[in-house]
């Protein structure tokens, strides 16, 4: 696989996960932190969009403005499910899925979230939901990290486990901030950098630094 | 009892005297040698062993290389004034048998991009542009101006000493940063749990943000610095051994013991320096005149 043939491939499969990507992201700089970079815009991009997101009214009134202007015009109803019989991408079921199991695990989890200064405890010592939960906001898998990590220098993974704790402490602790501050604007800063610390842990792993 | 000791002894030398031969005829010398033009780029990626760039007169790049077995090689590519250079590891190689040890020189004005997993990566006198990326490899660099310098690692130590003018981008999640005389306009550290310590004046006029979510962050100052300092710390503590003058509007609220912000020396040449932390203690002192 070429790196056009990579590139254009992420269409199907934008986190890099198939055999054929994966051979080619361990090979190639590159595009293994083309992808990194790909996946923490995808993960920042989120949590930033919601606390720069403007009030309903602004929407509405922009809306009015483009209708009354000819701009936009009335369209056909949508189902927010992909189509079966269409070209099959796991991407467009991604969505709505991520969408069920985060509203599923945040009912379940955010009753029971600490507040900002409580100190928490590693993945291992989680439970299980809060550490789903963890997983699901870093928006990275991490066990694929892992698996690669053992699979190329398992002698790496024991720093490279912790390190990913320590990483996912960061988020979770930057997420807390910015959700108890949202005009905060180093609270947005940290969670940038969070996320670029895990960015940076995904493209080593997939980087030619892992022998 | 004597004889067979003797015995064992010349066991031991013939057997120290084989495997030392044996390691040595293992291991092979290479050099290289390619001609450049002004602003030339070298690349090397070293998965096992150190890498060693020092600057010399002339437009070549001298490449030498220790390969401690022959499980490894040495790949070149010269192209379009670049040099990439690459330890390709052959079948069974491991950390011992695939280390190549290298110590390449170049113009000072070549652009760098190293990376290793656990050897050392060195550069110094350099003022072109230099990427160090390692996991566990511990980054040294020193004497180096006017250049882009990023550097990433997993948990390897990184100093950097003399750094002048430089656009500083250190990016570590659980190895200790030491920034030693180090200044331009941008300065940007951001670590996990590695600590970070600063020792200098922050320059004129730069950008110093120095970030990290569970280590201790330090700054050590001469008397004659001029900066804006912001610290904070969300759960841990904020000490500030110099008297500063007090910002009037903050952006956040200055609470004794967590966090501070004012200006020491020269407002209208200070530099803006931002100290971060969640768990970790922000510590700002005076060098003391020893």
């Amino acid at each position: 696989m070429t790196c056009v043939e990579l590139q254009e491939s992420l269409i199907e499969n934008d986190s890099g996960g198939t055999a054929a990507q994966r051979a080619h992201l361990r090979d190639c700089p590159h595009c293994a932190g083309l992808v990194a970079d790909l996946l923490v815009i995808a993960c920042a991009a989120g949590e930033l969009r919601a606390a720069h997101e403007p009030g309903p009214h602004v929407w509405n009134s922009i809306e009015t403005s483009l209708r009354r202007e000819g701009i936009i015009k009335p369209f056909a109803r949508r189902s927010l499910l992909p189509s079966l019989t269409g070209s099959w991408s796991w991407t467009g079921w991604a969505l709505p899925a991520a969408a069920v199991v985060l509203i599923t695990i945040g009912i379940l989890v955010r009753p029971h979230a600490p507040p900002p200064g409580v100190v928490t405890g590693g993945v291992t010592s989680q439970p299980a939901s809060d550490a789903a939960l963890e997983a699901s906001v870093a928006g990275l898998n991490d066990n694929d990290l892992l698996a690669e990590v053992a699979e190329q220098a398992p002698a790496l993974q024991a720093q490279y486990t912790e390190n990913l704790r320590n990483v996912n402490d960061y988020i979770r602790d930057a997420k807390y901030s910015l959700d108890a501050n949202p005009n905060d604007e180093d609270a947005h800063r940290a969670l940038m950098d969070a996320y670029q610390e895990k960015a940076m842990l995904f493209e080593m792993a997939l980087d030619r630094s892992l022998p | 009892m004597g004889g067979r000791l003797i015995d064992v002894g010349v066991c031991s030398a013939v057997l120290a005297v084989t495997m030392t031969s044996g390691i040595a005829a293992a291991e092979t010398h290479k050099e290289l040698r390619f001609n450049v033009a002004p602003k030339a780029a070298l690349s090397v990626n070293n998965p096992y062993g150190s890498v060693s760039i020092k600057p010399t007169t002339g437009n070549v790049v001298v490449v030498n290389a220790v390969l401690s077995s022959d499980k490894v090689e040495v790949d070149n590519n010269f192209a379009g004034n670049r040099v990439d250079l690459q330890s390709h590891l052959l079948a069974g190689a491991d950390a011992q048998s695939g280390r190549v040890d290298y110590e390449i020189l170049v113009p000072p004005d070549t652009s760098l991009a190293l990376h290793s997993s656990s050897g050392t990566l060195r550069a110094e006198r350099i003022h072109g542009d230099v990427t160090l990326e390692g996991a566990a490899a511990m980054v040294e660099l020193r004497d180096i101006s006017g250049a882009h310098v990023h550097v990433k690692t997993l948990n390897g130590p990184v100093t950097l000493t003399n750094v002048q003018s430089g656009y500083v981008e250190v990016d570590s999640l659980s190895g200790n940063v030491t920034l030693n005389g180090v200044n331009g306009p941008v300065v940007q550290v951001i670590s996990t749990s590695g600590g970070i310590n600063y020792l200098g004046d922050f320059g004129d006029h730069g950008e110093y943000r120095l970030t990290s979510h569970s280590g201790n962050i330090e700054a050590i100052v001469p008397d004659s610095t001029s900066a804006d300092v912001s610290a904070r710390s969300v759960r841990g503590e904020v000490h500030d051994d110099i008297p500063l003058q007090p910002k009037q509007h903050t952006s956040f609220v200055v609470k004794e013991g967590s966090a501070f912000w004012g200006t020491m020396g020269r407002a209208a040449v200070s530099s803006t320096v931002v100290l971060r932390s969640f768990n970790g203690k922000i510590h700002l002192r005076k060098r003391s005149a020893k």
